[in-house]
Parts: structure tokens; C-alpha cells; sequence
């Protein structure tokens, strides 16, 4: 079997800064360090053709990791397949899931950022004082200045830390909302409270109240 | 037995939400007088069981009764094209908003849930350091972990003497707890309930209270996470220039 041909110059510096970062770097920091060292400045496309080339290097050697967009920048990241053996060296991860209204408070931000409280509380019809909290506290999102409108709420935005928590390269990758018609004429949607519904027929009214309807039984 | 149920509902939107999909509700035609009579009956039950929380939902009650009111008025609001304006239509608009943005919310989840399958260099070695020694983390400490721990050990104190029914001047001062609690954790940190196991519930309040305006100046911190109901302290480096004037 013929040994692969020695990486370019090029693609070492940039597997050589992305190996040894302990944090998400963008094309603009590599090209900044480039710059420092060479003395001349790359193109930002270059980077995306030398990761692209190094991730078919280590397909092809059927290598455990990757380079990934991750919270704003590019990271060797582990095969998910490898995630079995990985975990174990993970003592906790309790706090990396959020609660419903955490996440819904978080969805909101971050479809609609930047958004004011009002804003998100107004989605969501309670008020989320609490939420948006608990969300600051976890650095998933900080203050982004303040909104034009009466009172000059503030308004928040989300971090690099919740691009990260959520294995987005940008936010350009958030999941797209489908269109509502397609939510509503999705037969899940209906299907899905179906169930709740015996549940909550069957402990709330006694056997044989007529208001009991099961759609689904 | 209601309340398992209405936990299913995380807020006033979704109540609504689980009534249209129940009954197969067309969202664009919703039949406000019947839902809003049983919406009002649901937030009844609810404000029986969590008064805080039926804030908001007597909030969006009152909104269907409102709208239910204006149904039966004659219309006068027009839009630009001169149609009469649907009572229900910011209601309907705001309920669609909500549903994508739930859907969104799914999305988010299964995004993580993928992202957990993935792992970063230097992951491991943090969450290896920083699980033995963890609570480094003042502000997760809930005012409501703390008095909770308090209401342990209160408890847990020793029975007040019997009732003599002479008043007596409170016989612990706080400046004089902060003195003996910076003495009790000079040698090392100590468990809350273990620091005050036996003491009077004036003794246990005051020297709470003091814990509280010392972790405040910085002098001790308050270790969160021991068990649910108790915490930690120990003696901190003051800051360099204390805020207390």
C-alpha cells in the first residue's frame, strides 16, 4: 500500500492550528496568523479548500475525527459513531440540557435575535424573566445593546456558546422553521396531543363522563 | 390527579394549543365561545394548584373572553382592503408564531442531541478537573437552595425552652455571629447543617443571616450542591478592595 503523499505546507499550518486550539477558530483567524508568520495574506476560500481537503485525508485514512464548524469556527471534532466510547470519560453532562421553557426562551432568541423580553414573552405568552436568566447564566446568550423602541428595552442575541451547544457552525445553520401550513397539515400534529388526551380523559373524568372524548382509542 | 396533567402545558399558549389539536380544531376557525368557557374552567383548576402560575394564564383568558365579546358585536375595525377585521386574527397569528417557534425549539433539541454524539479536544481534560471540585460557582446557588437549607437545620434545631411568656432581648447580635463563624471555619470549610447541629433557631437564623452578609463582602463562599438541603462554607481571600464602605 503506497503511504500518502506528505500534506502540503498550506494544509499543515492549518491542521497544526486547528489541532492545537483549545477554541473554535474562523478563517479570519487562521488568515491573521498566517499573515503574522508569512507575511502574506490568504484568501479566506483558501481555508475552506484546505479543511475540505484534510477531512478526505482522514475519511480516506479512516481516521476518529473530523473538522467541523462548531460555535462559530472550525474544530477537530470526534465521529459521533466513536460517542460510546468517548462518553465514558464524561463524568456529568446534566447541565447541558435545558428545560422546555429554557429552550423555548433560547428558540425564540435565536430566531429572532436581536429580541427584546417583551418580544420573547409576547411569543410565548409568560412571562420569561426566569428563562432569560437562566439562559445568561450559562453564557448561551449576553445583552447586544439596546432597542430604538419606548423604553430602550435591551435586547439579547445568542453566543458562540449556544452555536457550540447546538453543533452549528454559524447561525446561518440554524434549523429553518417550516412553513405553518406545512406544520398544521403535518398529521403529527394533531396525533401528537391525541395521546395526551386519553391520558388526561382517563385521570381527569371518572369512567363514563360523556365530556370524555378519545379520538384516537 | 389534575396536576400531573397540567404539567404537561408548559405555559397559557400551549393550553390553547392542546385544546384546538384535541378537537381537530381548524386553527384559522377556532370557536372562541366554547373554547374560552373551557379554558376559563381549566385556569379555575389551575389557580387551585399554583397561584403563581395561573398568572399568566388568567391573562390569556381574559384575552379569548374578550374576543369572545367582540364576536358577537357588530364589526366595526376594517382592514386596508375595507373587510371587516376577524376579532380572533391576532390571536390565530400569534398561535401560529407560537407553533413554529415550538417547532423550532424540536429542531434545536435534536440538534443537540447530536451535538452530544460529537466531542472537541480538550473537553475531556476540563470536565476530569472540574468535577471533583466543582462548586467554584457562586451564582448557581439559589436564594431558594439557601433557605431551604436553612429550614433543615431549623428543623433539625434544638426545641425551644418552654414558654415562659417573658420577653426577652434577642440574645444573638449579627456582628457577633459573623465573629464566631469566621472562627468556626478558620481551620477548614464546614457544612452548614453541621456547623449549627444542636443550636437554637435564633442562633441558627442569626448566624444564616450572618453567612449570607459575609459571602456578600467576599469573606466566606458558600459551597452549593453538598446535598439539596445543605451547602457549604468556607473562609475566601477577601477581594483586594472590599465594596463595603
Amino acid at each position: 500500500m503506497d503511504a500518502p503523499a506528505p500534506l502540503p505546507p498550506f494544509e499543515q499550518a492549518v491542521e497544526a492550528l486547528l489541532f492545537a486550539s483549545d477554541v473554535p477558530l474562523r478563517a479570519e483567524d487562521l488568515a491573521a496568523v498566517l499573515a503574522e508568520v508569512w507575511g502574506e495574506e490568504v484568501e479566506e476560500a483558501a481555508f475552506d479548500a484546505a479543511v475540505e481537503a484534510l477531512n478526505q485525508r482522514y475519511a480516506a485514512g479512516g481516521h476518529a475525527f473530523r473538522i467541523r464548524r462548531l460555535g462559530g469556527g472550525w474544530r477537530h471534532a470526534t465521529l459521533d459513531t466513536l460517542a460510546p466510547v468517548l462518553r465514558t470519560l464524561f463524568t456529568d453532562d446534566r447541565d447541558r440540557r435545558l428545560s422546555t421553557s429554557l429552550l423555548e426562551s433560547l428558540a425564540v432568541v435565536a430566531y429572532r435575535q436581536p429580541v427584546t423580553k417583551p418580544e420573547i414573552d409576547h411569543v410565548r405568552g409568560v412571562n420569561s424573566d426566569y428563562a432569560l436568566r437562566g439562559l445568561l447564566e450559562r453564557g448561551l446568550i449576553d445583552i447586544d445593546g439596546r432597542s430604538d423602541s419606548v423604553g430602550r428595552p435591551l435586547l439579547y442575541a445568542t453566543t458562540p456558546a449556544f452555536l457550540d451547544l447546538f453543533g452549528l457552525g454559524s447561525l446561518d445553520d440554524l434549523p429553518k422553521l417550516r412553513e405553518i401550513e406545512e406544520i398544521l397539515t403535518d398529521p403529527s400534529f394533531h396525533r401528537e396531543r391525541s395521546r395526551l388526551l386519553s391520558e388526561l380523559a382517563a385521570a381527569a373524568a371518572p369512567a363514563g363522563d360523556p365530556d370524555a372524548r378519545t379520538p384516537d382509542a | 390527579m389534575y396536576r400531573v396533567h397540567l404539567d404537561q402545558f408548559e405555559g397559557p399558549l400551549d393550553l390553547l394549543l392542546f385544546f384546538i389539536r384535541r378537537d381537530e380544531l381548524d386553527i384559522h376557525d377556532i370557536p372562541i365561545a366554547r373554547i374560552a368557557d373551557e379554558y376559563l374552567d381549566a385556569v379555575r383548576t389551575l389557580q387551585e394548584l399554583d397561584l403563581d402560575a395561573a398568572a399568566d394564564f388568567i391573562y390569556t383568558a381574559a384575552l379569548l373572553i374578550q374576543i369572545k365579546a367582540r364576536m358577537l358585536l357588530p364589526r366595526l375595525a376594517v382592514d386596508d382592503d375595507g373587510e371587516p377585521v376577524d376579532p380572533r386574527a391576532e390571536l390565530v397569528e400569534r398561535l401560529l408564531d407560537y407553533i413554529r417557534l415550538k417547532e423550532g425549539a424540536a429542531q434545536l433539541t435534536t440538534a443537540a442531541e447530536a451535538r452530544r454524539h460529537v466531542f472537541v479536544r480538550g473537553m475531556a481534560g476540563e470536565e476530569r478537573a472540574l468535577a471533583p471540585e466543582a462548586p467554584d460557582a457562586p451564582l448557581r446557588v439559589s436564594l431558594f437552595d439557601l433557605i431551604s437549607a436553612l429550614g433543615t437545620v431549623l428543623r433539625r434545631s434544638a426545641p425551644v425552652e418552654p414558654v415562659t411568656h417573658a420577653v426577652e432581648r434577642e440574645s444573638y447580635a449579627l456582628d457577633e455571629q459573623r465573629a464566631w463563624l469566621l472562627a468556626a471555619l478558620e481551620q477548614k470549610g464546614q457544612s452548614f447543617a453541621a456547623l449549627l447541629r444542636g443550636r437554637t433557631k435564633p442562633f441558627v437564623i442569626v448566624t444564616f443571616l450572618a453567612a449570607l452578609d459575609l459571602a456578600q463582602r467576599q469573606l466566606v463562599r458558600i459551597i452549593h450542591g453538598v446535598t439539596p438541603h445543605d451547602f457549604a462554607l468556607e473562609r475566601a481571600v477577601p477581594a483586594p478592595e472590599p465594596a463595603t464602605a
